[in-house]
């Protein structure tokens, strides 16, 4: 075995047998007797049982799960700010959790006298935070405003700090929980990258995200938990397609393409944001939805990159009411966007003979930084288009193949 | 099994770093946009007892009855006012801390011991060299005996005892937030349950007893005796003492053997 495989294969956390009981009390008074009398009556429920697993460095985990399933209680057990209540958590070396950003800020303060006492809560100390301090606030781009009372800071600038604070000495294990979503898309960006350098280097990453594309992206590695159990553990891929047909036939007798609400921008919209400009379908007639003209589906799509960075595009198809068909993108396919000159490029997508049958759709389309990561900006299902297909077979879609 | 108490010891002793840090942010905190700033923790305290002396002994020039320690009312009062005002601001500062702390707490990964202590610990950096420096102050009563060794232990010893309390009380007003004004309460009438404004002669022989159930009596006695008579303190004064160190430090142990594990969760 190299060395670096040797370093690779240690378990960094090891896993056994948690459980998280919270007792629900009928009113504080029966808390305060359970305390001065050690009976109580309380309805126990819980929140995390029998969960199992290790953890080898580098290897970055998704933790998936509908609502109320235990991610949250399970990240903050393995960050420590909760207690077990049965079970064990083993963990090697520096842990650092971006679970709520900015806490624990005094508003009275500076910047600056602020980061040297939040430094120490996490085990910085004086005269190594002397030594990180130009970086951290480099990195949170908060420049003079450093001296100023936290007081008079945006929202984004304290949470730039905090950030920036956190994850200015690189931890073993990282815990994430959809943290990703933080200050304007530049500074998202550079939190994605950091998270990925710190993974590159070795750090084990546990990531929460209702986001299966990000997770997929992200993670090799994947948990399911339902209520407070362990349903799945395995390969990514495995486990979110087995979430995901789990959440489809819960959902099923919904409709889900109606209810389902667009996914919030993640970010503050600033004039030099990154945007998409336009999306048009060639032979598209008039008509609510607009029927498609022809067998071709050819989408032209433009968008306004940052900076001289280059864009990715993603698109996608579903059924009007009901699943997802297809979804595509540029970084996925090494099929870069053309550059039209002042941050413009455009992508154009042809689907020759259309293999769908008839019926509605509905596009959605992305726009991604270079690597993928950071979703820039989204239009969501903003397209309803109809089409017929020349063949009068029902289906969905026609796969291909040949008869012999 | 090994007692939650011992393993927060060990705790803080193993975090001595941040609980200074903590503690310093405390108190600088606590006068932070003013411009006298941190000084107002002592100048507040020296005020008081300036103008106990001014009133009662200068102005007034009152006088005790038979019996009493001293003769000066001023005099008497400081005493047992400043050990008073030193423990029912670390007690009452010790309650609120892990209520106030539920932030912090639930966001990252700390002992919740920590925020009782710095809470204590800040609050005795102000009174803890008050109180030592009376000993100065009445050199003209106590002349130099050395007795006044006695001070320094029993001034940590009643940092422990506020340490024990208040840590117990942050339990107790974490499961139920109604414990702070039931103890706000008791604090504003605990100075007449202890020989702080009365000498204990003045309290009814049958009913002295009483005064022993708060714990502040010991340690009342105890300076009065050493700052005003320069006497070493009464036997009974150190085992009610130990008693209630020992009893404080055993309900505390209890107490967080049965919150421990849901602490953080009612903060």
């Amino acid at each position: 075995m190299t060395p670096q495989a040797a370093m690779f294969a240690e378990t960094v956390l090891r896993v056994r047998d948690l459980g998280k009981e919270y007792r629900l009390y009928s009113s504080p008074r029966q808390r305060l007797k359970a305390v001065l009398t050690g009976r109580s009556t309380h309805r126990s429920h819980w929140a995390l049982r029998e969960v199992s697993f290790d953890l080898q460095r580098g290897q970055c985990i998704g933790i998936v799960g509908d609502n109320g399933a235990g991610k949250s209680s399970l990240l903050k057990l393995l960050a420590g700010t909760l207690r077990p209540t049965t079970g064990s958590i083993e963990r090697i070396g520096r842990v650092t959790a971006i679970l709520e950003l900015g806490a624990g800020f005094h508003p009275e303060f500076s910047g600056r006298d602020n980061l040297y006492f939040g430094g120490s809560m996490i085990g910085i100390s004086r005269e190594e935070m002397v030594r990180l301090e130009p970086e951290i606030i480099e990195f949170s781009g908060l420049a003079e405003a450093i001296d100023r009372p936290v007081k008079t800071y945006s929202s984004g600038m304290a949470v730039r700090l905090a950030f920036a604070l956190v994850t200015a000495v690189q931890p073993d294990v990282l815990i994430v929980d959809e943290a990703l979503a933080v200050g304007d898309q530049q500074f998202q960006k550079k939190c994605i990258d950091r998270i990925t350098a710190f993974r590159e280097a070795g750090c084990t990453i546990l990531f929460c995200s209702h986001s299966p594309y990000h997770v997929r992206t992200l993670c090799d590695q994947a948990l399911w938990l339902e209520h407070g159990r362990m349903r799945e553990f395995g390969d990514t891929e495995a486990v979110l397609g087995a979430y995901e047909t789990h959440s489809r036939q819960r959902e099923a007798p919904v409709e889900v393409a109606e209810a389902a609400a667009p996914p919030p921008l993640p970010y503050e919209r600033g004039p030099t944001s990154a945007l998409i400009v336009s999306c048009e379908l060639s032979n598209l007639r008039e008509g609510n939805p607009g029927l498609l003209d022809s067998r071709d589906l050819v989408a032209t799509i433009t968008v306004r990159g940052k900076g001289d960075e280059r864009p990715n595009i993603g698109f996608m198809i579903e059924q009007a009411r009901g699943v997802g068909i297809t979804s595509l993108a540029t970084h996925e396919e090494g099929a870069a966007p053309v550059y039209l000159g002042d941050r413009t490029w455009r992508s154009v997508l042809t689907f020759p003979e259309l293999p769908l049958h008839s019926g509605d759709y509905v596009i959605s389309v992305f726009l991604f930084d270079e690597s993928g990561l950071v979703t820039y900006d989204l239009w969501f299902k903003f397209l309803t288009f109809r089409f017929l297909s020349p063949k009068l077979m029902p289906g969905l879609v026609r796969l291909p193949h040949h008869w012999s | 099994m090994r007692s939650p108490l011992v393993d927060d010891a060990r705790t803080l002793w193993r975090l001595r770093g941040l609980v200074g840090v903590l503690t310093r942010r405390e108190l600088v905190a606590r006068f932070a946009g003013s411009a006298g700033g941190v000084l107002w923790a002592w100048v507040q305290p020296l005020l008081t007892i300036a103008s106990y002396y001014l009133v009662f002994d200068i102005v007034f020039a009152m006088r005790m009855g038979e019996n009493a320690p001293t003769q000066r009312v001023g005099t008497y009062l400081i005493v047992g006012m400043m050990a008073w005002t030193a423990f029912a601001d670390a007690v009452q500062r010790g309650m609120s801390s892990l209520v106030d702390a539920g932030g912090i707490l639930q966001k990252n990964p700390l002992p919740p011991v920590l925020f009782p202590t710095r809470a204590v610990l800040a609050s005795a950096l102000v009174y803890a060299p008050m109180l030592l420096l009376l000993a100065l102050g009445y050199w003209p009563l106590h002349q130099g005996s050395p007795a006044v060794l006695a001070m320094l232990p029993m001034v940590l010893l009643q940092i422990t005892l506020a340490w024990l309390l208040g840590y117990l009380l942050s339990i107790l007003m974490a499961a139920l937030r109604d414990v702070a004004q039931v103890v706000a309460f008791m604090l504003s009438v605990g100075p007449f349950l202890a020989p702080v404004l009365f000498p204990i002669t003045l309290f009814p022989e049958g009913w002295r007893w009483l005064l022993w159930l708060n714990p502040m009596t010991a340690w009342v006695l105890g300076y009065q005796a050493v700052l005003l008579k320069g006497a070493w303190p009464p036997a009974e004064v150190g085992l009610a003492m130990g008693v209630w160190l020992v009893v404080l430090g055993l309900a505390l142990d209890v107490a967080l053997r049965r919150s421990r594990e849901q602490l953080v969760d009612w903060l």
